[in-house]
């Protein structure tokens, strides 16, 4: 069955018109009765004692109804995996992000003036900010208790014998790449209000990418402040961009859940840009060692790669993308001995979290750079050398990933085509391609990688879905009402998709891996098939025929072979509830993807699916002034299938933009612990008239697990961005930049190297 | 200190209290409740608070209200409201993809308004250079600025026409066997 | 924000005389793109703002036909410059850049009188007005003055402007023929971006279309005021403008200029893209002249 009516179809995002009108509300547009601001107050510095802190004037402010200081959190009360993070800091301070104390008031203005009434006296520490230099013997320790700068996390690997199939390679490379921090830079800043009810049931509305495990993190800690058993309640309003931002609870959060059952009333706490800036996380800073090797023929023979990474002075999901990086390191081609080793290090810089990609695009640059310079170095074209080593279904990877729907050497084909079809290399002109390979069918990083559907029918033909799921922007809506409507022969139209609240939406482990269409289109298909099989026995009755005989499209369901006996979907379900014993039609669904959670040595099938895609960009770079300018972009995906090609097109649009900013300009430049540039002036986002042309092409290969053949494509987009880029500029004008990002400074200098050199 | 200004928004002729020191912004969202112009910055530099005064897009977060004494005000919320439809430019961004998490919409839209206004026949760097002030953080601007380029053909009172967009979605490539192998997603 | 109270006069006379009520805790305004940022920021705390955008006249743009002398008045924006014909056809040095200042919304908001008043280094509308020539008439308590663009700067964030003044209008005077003159803003990005290096070069050539017989190289960003780098200019003089010549001069430009290492750029790049620039912009100079010299 490939006759698709909705599925396939350019449906425009469910919530457009409405976002077109000014109607969605976002956080910014929450505004509860009674309800109270709250401030936060930042470190003044990097790393610190503090030794007294007076909030008399603060309290004494007109309109202030609560000061919290780190002496009033609970002490079971940590965020993070890692437990490090107290919501407030009593003691002493890691890093100029660290929240000292909050305010609430009337209104903002008010908190603001109450923040500043607060007088702190600090006594300075040793700080360290390169995380090389913190694992120096002597370096001043960021968490005295923690004895090591070094956490103890288990990333390392080695499958098959690296160091004999160095001795057995003909050609080795080996080099240094560093990556630095970026960050998310939502249009939204973030917020959160938090309020409780006269039984101290909390309700917290929040932009998060991840309703169930923030209800869980509320929960505790509800338990730490002695409320245990009591009722957590997340509304998601409309949420302004996500990109793996929302993926932990952060101190605001939690600061507001505190805030508000002090003061008895709803509290709201909303960043502006400084603190969105300074005080939400961003992609981990990485420095990576890398050797690869490859046969005469052009076979990888083995991949070794030592990183340092800067965990900064606290530890969010940042700490776990090592992870991931195994992904693209062990299974990027086809590479039969690996060696993995990363150490996540403590500093006293900001601290990282989820951001789209995971760990991989800082990996992939590494890989794929390298990957350039062994192609190089074998005097074999970077094209043909990436289709040596390609994934082809069926491959288990070192690492023990199943391979089952691969479209990467389509992708291959098809960026080469784009590529090669525009008009001769200019002067300054080169050409980088660069592969990836990601999650495509979730992760199981959490005990349950799963995602629940609820689905019923009214009078009058329409669905309503609650799913799990998240929509922060990327489309996950039409996702599952295409889906859904698809399975129901119904229009997208017909299905109203229900994401908001974990009171009425089942459990999901999150927006996240690039999972929602695959496994909340899953659980939605789940949720619409038993529907569907539930109706067509009930039309089956009324028409005297098997329910196998009858056809459910267009809203109408008919006999096979004698149309003439058919009935609208709506009629039937009129029929259906009101006949004697009438029932409504309702059904749910819980999918949990078959993907296994790593074992001590990682080996396992992370992901059910995996996506793939090429990317090629065309660069000129201006030997004089060591600026890069894209002349023309092709991101191939092998995206099992395209269940809304417009949608997809978008998140690879915006990927391969934030690739390029990633690979080009954007950088959170952070001196001695303290941001730079926190803001949009300076941290250099593209913006419209920096867009490039960027060609799209879609490779359909049919997953047999994912919903209607379809994989994840969320974070693919600006996974092999960097690395193309590096690749066109070397091979423009022979440069190889390892530093992010490729700024006209760093290209200047290495051309002027270079001819210094020569 | 407190005045009492009149304007139009939106076509409808005000009169309210405002403080010397409060923005348009201000205005507009917290005393007026008009929530569609968004804050993304507070400094200018995000264009998501973007509204066209007397024909001019401006940053709402930079204006005073009390600057728009005797002018005309138009937010995204006047677009749609006397036809009843969505106006051209909002439906284009609709249809073409124009619109992910929806934050910079409003502000790109009166962007795009205050130029299609003026030129409905703007080219794609006329375009580009129009919205610079509007960052977007989802869609890699492609299908913002195909939005922006139909809207103005419609606005031009021409045929849309689907071919001549920016981003090109390229070929829809199947695996052997699939039966609809060879056929371009429409 | 703090609050203030916001006045509103429609003289120039009567803003002066509001100054001279509140003094230092009055600020004046135009635009606002700037001021209403500080004022968020707690930069500036003035408990009066003196709006001056209902004052007639300062929002004057023209070119006397007798005189050739340009009028910008202080309260033009860079929206009404960059859409200017006149100014895009006969001043192209303006139009670079004042087009790139900000956004769209910013320039339909600040003034060309705001950007010098502002005098940061990075100041895009100062560039071209000095390699114009260009003097600023200034009205104040005691009376009006003029004073040539290139000294309105101290230091960043000061100007010679006494309390109490106000800058007025810019005029620039006929221009030579055979000049052309041109403005680069290097940034990382293409918009919303404050230079790394600003690069305003502006020539005039005899009849021969190669002999300079003046020349302006001035530098934003190049030192804590806009710049002229006049032994670069000196070289050019007389000489017959070559790329070489062109080269030479952008190496004693970047020889002049007093760069430094900032969030935004390293010295020793701003000064290879002074060096590089100063031929660029000049040899785009000599294809505008070139130009008009075939339409004659």
């Amino acid at each position: 069955m490939k006759d698709y009516t909705v599925v396939g179809q350019r449906v425009p995002k469910l919530d457009a018109a409405q976002k077109a009108m000014g109607r969605a509300e976002y956080i910014q547009d929450v505004r509860l009765p009674g309800m109270l601001y709250g401030k936060i107050l930042y470190s003044s510095h990097a790393h610190a004692k503090i030794t007294a802190m007076d909030i008399s004037r603060a309290l004494a402010l007109p309109g202030v109804h609560a000061v919290l200081t780190g002496k009033d959190i609970p002490s079971k009360m940590r965020m993070g995996f890692y437990k490090d993070n107290p919501p407030l800091k009593a003691a002493k301070v890691c890093c100029f992000r660290d929240e000292i104390a909050a305010v609430a008031a009337v209104s903002e203005e008010v908190a603001k003036k109450a923040v500043r009434l607060i007088e702190v006296e600090y006594e300075p520490l040793p700080a360290v900010f390169d995380p090389e230099a913190a694992m120096e013997k002597d370096a001043p320790l960021v968490h005295e208790a923690h004895k090591s700068n070094v956490l103890k996390l288990p990333w390392k690997l080695h499958y098959g014998d690296v160091d004999a199939a160095e001795k057995a390679s003909a050609f080795v490379v080996e080099d240094r790449f560093t990556t630095t921090w970026v960050t998310h830079c939502c249009l939204s800043t973030s917020g959160a209000v938090a309020l409780f009810d006269a039984s101290d049931n909390l309700t917290v509305y929040s932009n998060t990418q991840i309703p169930s495990l923030a209800q869980k993190d509320f929960q505790e800690t509800l338990g730490a402040m002695g409320l245990k058993g009591k009722r957590v309640r997340v509304i998601k309003p409309v949420i302004g961009g996500g990109f793996g931002s929302k993926l932990d609870t952060y101190a605001y959060e939690h600061i507001a859940i505190l805030l508000a059952h002090k003061c008895r009333k709803p509290v709201k706490i909303l960043f502006d840009r400084k603190e969105e800036f300074e005080a939400t996380s961003t992609r981990q800073p990485t420095v990576i060692y890398i050797r690869q090797g490859c046969d005469e023929e052009g076979h990888l023979t083995f991949r070794d790669i030592r990183m340092v990474l800067d965990n900064g002075g606290r530890t969010s999901w940042g700490a776990t993308t090592p992870s991931v990086m195994m992904m693209p390191i062990t299974s990027l081609y086809r590479v039969p001995n690996v060696r993995y080793d990363a150490k996540c290090v403590y500093t006293n810089n900001t601290y990282a979290q989820a951001m789209r990609g995971y760990g991989n695009p800082q990996a992939t640059f590494a890989i794929e750079s390298c990957m350039d310079m062994l192609a190089q170095k074998a005097g074999i074209d970077p094209v043909t050398f990436r289709r040596i080593n390609r994934n082809e279904p069926g491959d288990e990877t070192p690492q023990g990933f199943k391979i089952t729907s691969c479209g990467l050497g389509q992708c291959i084909d098809a960026v080469e085509k784009e590529l090669t079809a525009d008009s001769p290399l200019a002067d300054g002109e080169g050409i980088g391609y660069a592969s990836l390979i990601h999650v495509g069918g979730g992760a199981r990083i959490y005990k349950s990688d799963g995602c629940g559907a609820i689905l019923k029918m009214d009078d009058f033909g329409k669905v309503d879905i609650f799913t799990g799921g998240t929509d922060m922007g990327q489309g996950l809506d039409n996702m599952i009402a295409q889906i859904v409507a698809e399975e129901l022969g119904l229009l997208a139209e017909d299905i109203n998709v229900v994401h908001s609240d974990t009171d009425v939406c089942p459990w999901d482990v999150g927006a996240h891996a690039s999972r929602s269409t695959f496994v909340a289109g899953n659980a939605a298909l789940g949720a619409a098939k038993k529907a569907r099989q539930t109706l067509l026995a009930f039309a089956a009755t009324l028409f005297e025929t098997a329910p196998e005989d009858l056809v459910m499209k267009n809203r109408m369901v008919w006999v096979k072979n004698d149309p003439e006996k058919s009935m609208p979907v709506d009629k039937l379900l009129r029929k259906a509830h009101f006949s004697p014993g009438g029932t409504m039609l309702m059904a749910d669904y819980f999918y949990d993807p078959p993907n296994e959670n790593m074992g001590k040595d990682f080996r396992c099938n992370l992901s059910v699916t995996y996506s793939f895609g090429v990317h090629g960009v065309r660069v000129h770079v201006d030997r004089e002034t060591g600026k890069v300018q894209v002349k023309n972009y092709v991101a191939a995906h092998d995206v099992g299938r395209a269940i809304n090609p417009m949608l997809l097109e978008g998140q690879v649009y915006g990927g391969v933009i934030m690739g390029l900013g990633y690979a080009l300009s954007e950088e959170v430049m952070i001196k001695d612990g303290q941001i730079k540039n926190p803001n949009f002036r300076d941290y250099k986002l593209f913006t419209a008239k920096d867009a490039v042309p960027i060609t799209a092409p879609v490779i359909e290969t049919d997953d047999p697990d994912g919903p209607f053949g379809a994989k994840g494509i969320g974070e693919p987009g600006c996974v092999p961005t960097a690395p193309a880029v590096a690749n066109a500029i070397c091979n423009a004008v022979g440069v190889r930049i390892k530093d992010l990002p490729i700024t006209p400074e760093k290209v200047l200098a290495a051309i002027q190297a270079q001819s210094k050199g020569s | 200190m407190t005045k009492t200004i009149s304007f139009i928004l939106n076509g409808d002729e005000i009169s309210c209290d405002i403080q010397d020191h409060w923005t348009l912004l201000h205005l507009l969202r917290e005393e007026l409740g008009l929530i569609g112009t968004k804050e993304g910055c507070g400094n200018g530099e995000c264009g998501a608070c973007t509204v066209i005064v007397d024909q001019l897009a401006v940053n709402s977060c930079l204006y005073l209200a009390a600057d728009i004494q005797g002018k005309q005000v138009q937010t995204i919320e006047g677009l749609a409201v006397h036809t009843g439809s969505l106006h051209p430019i909002q439906q284009s961004f609709v249809d073409n993809g124009g619109i992910q998490c929806g934050f910079c919409t409003p502000g790109m839209i009166m962007s795009a308004k205050a130029l299609l206004d003026k030129d409905p026949e703007a080219d794609q760097e006329a375009v580009k250079h129009a919205l610079a002030g509007n960052i977007c953080r989802c869609t890699g601007y492609v299908q913002i600025l195909d939005s922006v380029a139909a809207a103005g053909r419609q606005m031009a009172g021409k045929k849309t026409d689907k071919a001549a967009g920016y981003g090109d979605p390229g070929p829809v490539t199947r695996q052997p066997g699939d039966q609809t192998a060879g056929e371009v997603t429409p | 924000m703090k609050p203030f109270t916001y006045l509103t006069p429609t003289t120039v006379e009567e803003a002066v005389t509001l100054f001279g009520q509140h003094k230092e805790t009055a600020r004046y305004m135009a635009g606002g793109t700037d001021v209403i940022v500080k004022v968020k920021e707690g930069w500036m705390a003035p408990d009066y703002l003196i709006n001056l955008k209902q004052i007639p006249g300062l929002d004057d743009l023209h070119k006397n036909g007798a005189t050739g002398e340009l009028t910008i008045g202080a309260l033009v924006t860079h929206a009404m410059l960059e859409q200017s014909l006149l100014i895009r056809s006969e001043y192209p040095i303006i139009y670079d850049a004042v087009s790139n200042i900000g956004s769209l919304q910013v320039r339909n908001m600040g003034t060309i009188g705001g950007n010098l008043i502002n005098a940061v280094p990075s100041a895009d509308g100062a560039i071209p007005l000095i390699a114009l020539d260009g003097a600023a008439l200034l009205k104040g308590p005691e009376g009006e003055r003029s004073v040539m663009v290139k000294d309105l700067f101290v230091q960043p964030y000061e100007t010679v402007l006494t309390p109490g003044e106000i800058l007025t209008k810019i005029t620039i005077p006929a221009q030579a023929p055979r000049s052309g003159s041109a403005y680069i803003k290097f940034g990382r990005r293409a918009a919303m971006e404050l230079p790394l290096i600003g690069i305003g070069v502006l020539l005039v050539v005899d009849e021969d279309l190669a002999t300079c017989t003046r020349a302006r190289i001035c530098l934003g960003v190049a030192g804590p005021t806009p710049l002229r780098a006049q032994k670069a200019e000196q070289l050019l003089k007389g000489q017959p403008v070559t790329p070489d010549l062109l080269t030479e001069a952008g190496k004693l430009a970047a020889d002049e200029s007093q760069v430094r290492d900032s969030v935004r750029g390293q010295a020793w790049h701003r000064k290879e893209m002074i060096r590089v620039q100063v031929r660029r912009m000049g040899l785009r100079c000599l294809d505008i002249i070139n130009q008009k010299a075939r339409q004659v």
